[in-house]
C-alpha cells in the first residue's frame, strides 16, 4: 500500500509519494491529486472504467504525464478521478483504468503537475518521488 | 536594495543575479528556494543582462514567481515555465464615475450582484457559447474581437490594455484540442486559485499629475479584476513543457531544473510555443474583457445607469513580450512581474505618454492595493519591469495553521469588507498574514527608480475566486 504526504511550498503545493512499485506509486499520485483538489474524504467514483495509456521519454515525465492527464479530466470533464488502476508502468510508458465522480466545489483547483526538482528515488521494495503541482 | 549574486557563484551561471529588495523583504525571500531558483534561471541558453528577482519574489517551479529575464532573439531561447502555466494571468483596474459615498450602503448589493454574474471557481460555464470557430477567432484577435464582434465592451476601452489585448504571434493552430476544450466554455469566468475580483476606493493620492492623467481621484469607487487564460492556458504550458522536455538532449541543452525546459525561439518548437502562448493571451485579454461587460453592467444595475466604467489599464504578469532593448530585440520573460514602461515608450495611449504606464498592484486580501506609474529608468534598471503584487510569505498549509477562516471573515466584515468567498479554508490560505508587506513591496519598486507611486486603493468588498 502507498502514501502521500504534504511537503511545505510557499505558493504551490507539494505532495511527497511512496509505494512499493511504480505502479503503487502512480496510483498513490492519483489519490494525493484527489485530495489535493476534493480534500481527505473522497466521494465514490461511478460509471464505467476508462482505459488509459500513456508515453513518456523517461519515469519523472510520465509521473507528469500522468497527473496531467487526471488534472484534464478534471477541467474539460468536470469530473475528478477517485478510482485509480494502475496496470502497467514502465519507465516510459503506462496503462490504466480509471473512473471518478462528478462534483460542483473544488476545495482547490490545480492547473498542473510540474517537473520541478522532480526525481523517482528507488531502493529495494520502496520507491519514492516528490512532485509539486502549480495551484 | 539591489543585491547582486555574481557570475561566479556557480559554474553554469550565464549572467548574475539581481534582487531588488530591502533588509526585510530580503530575509522572507531568503527562507525558500527562490534565489537557488532564480541562479538556476541565469543558465538558460541566451539569457542576457541578468536574471531580476522583484521584491515580491517567491519560490514557483522553475523560474521563481517575481522573476524576469530576457534572451537574445531569435536565437536564444523560450521557456514555457518562464511564463507559468496561467498564460497572461493579469490585473484590469477599472475606474468609476461615482464615488464611494455615492455607492454608500450599496456596496454590498454590488459584490452581492457581482458575485450572481460572475462565474467563479470549478465548473462555472462563462456563458458565451463559442463555436470551435469562434474560439480560434477569439485566440486571434483577443479583446478587440470580444468588442467588435460579441459586443462585450466598449471601442475606447481597447487603448488602455497592454498590447491594446492582442498580440499579432498568436496562432490557433499552436493551440492542442486538448487546451481548446479546457477553454471552450471558460471565457468569462474568474476562476479559483488567487484570482479575484475587488470592488475598491482610491484612499490616497500621492502624485496629482498623474492620477489626473489616469482618471483617478481620491474616494473614487473602482474595480480591480484578477484572473488570466484559465485552463486553455494551463494545457498550452502543459503540452510545450512536455514537448521541450523530450528534446533538450537535441538542443545541447543541460538545466538544473526539468521545469526550464525552453527552445531557441528560431525553432519550430519555439515558435510553435510564442504562437501558442500568444493565443493564450489573447484569450485572457478575451477573459478580461468580458468580466469588464459584466461588471459594468452590474454597477449600471445596481448604482444607477448613468454610472460610467473606465478601463484604467490592463497589464500581464505571467507572459513573454519581444521587445527592444539597445537596437536587440530579447524575449522578456516575465513570470508573476509586471511590465513597467516609462513616458517615452511608444507602446503607451497618448494620455499616458507624458507620466508612464499604469503598473497596477494589488495586494492580499483585504489589504491596499497601489497604482504606480512606470520610469523610463525602469527599462536599464529591471528590463521594464516590477512587481506584480505582495507576493507570498507563507505556503497555503501554514497560513491555515495561523488563521481561522471564519475568524477572519468576521474580521474583514468588522472593517467594512463584504467578503463572498464561500470556503473558509480558501479564505485562510489567502489571509493578509500570508503574503508580504505590500507597502513594503511597493516602496523597493519605487526607491529603485523602476516606478512611482501614483494611488493607494482600499478594498470594499472581495469576489474570491
Amino acid at each position: 500500500m502507498g502514501s502521500h504526504s504534504f511537503e511545505e511550498h510557499t505558493g504551490e503545493v507539494r505532495i511527497h509519494l511512496e509505494g512499493q512499485t511504480q505502479e503503487e506509486l502512480f496510483e498513490e499520485a492519483a489519490r494525493g491529486l484527489a485530495e489535493v483538489m476534493l480534500g481527505p474524504e473522497l466521494p465514490g467514483a461511478t460509471g464505467p472504467l476508462q482505459e488509459v495509456t500513456l508515453a513518456a521519454v523517461d519515469s519523472e515525465a510520465l509521473l507528469v504525464d500522468w497527473l496531467n492527464e487526471l488534472v484534464f479530466r478534471a477541467d474539460a470533464e468536470h469530473r475528478i478521478i477517485t478510482e485509480a488502476h494502475v496496470d502497467a508502468a514502465t519507465d516510459t510508458e503506462l496503462r490504466a483504468r480509471i473512473r471518478g465522480a462528478e462534483v460542483e466545489v473544488l476545495k482547490t483547483a490545480v492547473k498542473a503537475a510540474t517537473l520541478h526538482g522532480l526525481h523517482l528515488q528507488r531502493s529495494p521494495g520502496r520507491i519514492t518521488a516528490s512532485v509539486v503541482l502549480d495551484v | 536594495m539591489v543585491h547582486e549574486v555574481p557570475r561566479t557563484y556557480r559554474w553554469d551561471m550565464h549572467v548574475p543575479v539581481r534582487v531588488f529588495a530591502d533588509g526585510e523583504l530580503l530575509e522572507q525571500i531568503s527562507r525558500d528556494r527562490s534565489l537557488e531558483q532564480l541562479v538556476n534561471v541565469a543558465t538558460l541558453p541566451g539569457i542576457t543582462r541578468a536574471a531580476l528577482g522583484m521584491p515580491d519574489m517567491h519560490e514557483g517551479y522553475g523560474f521563481p514567481v517575481g522573476g524576469v529575464a530576457a534572451t537574445i532573439a531569435p536565437d536564444g531561447v523560450i521557456s514555457p515555465g518562464g511564463i507559468g502555466f496561467d498564460i497572461n494571468c493579469g490585473v484590469r483596474l477599472l475606474t468609476t464615475s461615482l464615488s464611494r459615498a455615492d455607492a454608500g450602503p450599496s456596496i454590498k448589493a454590488l459584490v452581492h450582484e457581482l458575485s450572481r454574474s460572475i462565474p467563479t471557481g470549478y465548473g462555472r460555464s462563462g456563458r458565451i457559447a463559442l463555436s470551435a470557430a469562434e474560439l480560434d477567432q477569439v485566440l486571434q484577435g483577443g479583446a478587440p474581437h470580444l468588442v467588435r464582434r460579441h459586443g462585450l465592451g466598449l471601442e475606447e476601452d481597447l487603448a488602455f490594455l497592454e498590447a491594446g489585448g492582442c498580440l499579432p504571434g498568436a496562432d490557433p493552430a499552436a493551440v492542442s484540442a486538448r487546451a481548446k476544450q479546457r477553454g471552450r466554455d471558460q471565457l468569462g469566468t474568474l476562476g479559483g486559485g488567487n484570482h479575484f475580483l475587488e470592488v475598491q476606493a482610491v484612499e490616497a493620492v500621492f502624485d496629482p499629475a498623474a492620477a489626473t492623467a489616469f482618471g483617478l481621484v481620491e474616494g473614487q469607487l473602482a474595480v480591480l479584476i484578477h484572473t488570466g487564460s484559465r485552463g486553455l492556458g494551463h494545457q498550452v504550458c502543459t503540452d510545450y513543457v512536455k514537448l521541450m522536455d523530450a528534446e533538450q538532449k537535441r538542443f545541447g541543452f543541460h538545466l538544473p531544473d526539468r521545469q526550464l525546459a525552453c527552445a531557441p525561439l528560431s525553432s519550430p518548437e519555439g515558435h510553435d510555443y510564442f504562437a501558442g502562448m500568444c493565443a493564450a493571451a489573447n484569450f485572457a485579454w478575451a477573459n478580461r474583457q468580458a468580466l469588464t461587460h459584466r461588471v459594468r453592467e452590474a454597477i449600471r444595475r445596481v448604482l444607477g445607469a448613468a454610472a460610467e466604467v473606465h478601463v484604467l489599464y490592463d497589464v500581464a504578469h505571467n507572459i513573454a513580450k519581444l521587445e527592444e532593448y539597445d537596437g536587440r530585440s530579447l524575449c522578456v520573460h516575465r513570470k508573476g512581474a509586471t511590465r513597467a514602461f516609462g513616458p517615452s515608450s511608444p507602446e503607451l495611449p497618448a494620455r499616458y505618454r507624458t507620466v508612464g504606464q499604469p503598473v497596477l498592484i494589488p495586494g492580499s486580501m483585504g489589504t491596499a492595493s497601489f497604482v504606480l506609474a512606470g520610469e523610463d529608468a525602469a527599462r536599464e534598471v529591471s528590463l521594464g519591469s516590477a512587481c506584480h503584487g505582495a507576493g507570498r510569505a507563507l505556503s497555503r498549509t501554514a497560513a491555515k495553521r495561523r488563521v481561522q477562516g471564519d475568524v477572519l471573515r468576521k474580521e474583514l466584515e468588522a472593517r467594512g469588507i463584504a467578503v463572498f468567498c464561500p470556503s473558509n479554508a480558501e479564505l485562510a490560505e489567502e489571509a493578509p498574514v500570508a503574503y508580504k508587506d505590500v507597502d513594503r513591496v511597493v516602496d523597493v519598486v519605487a526607491r529603485a527608480g523602476i516606478a512611482r507611486k501614483v494611488a493607494r486603493l482600499v478594498p470594499l468588498g472581495v469576489l474570491k475566486g
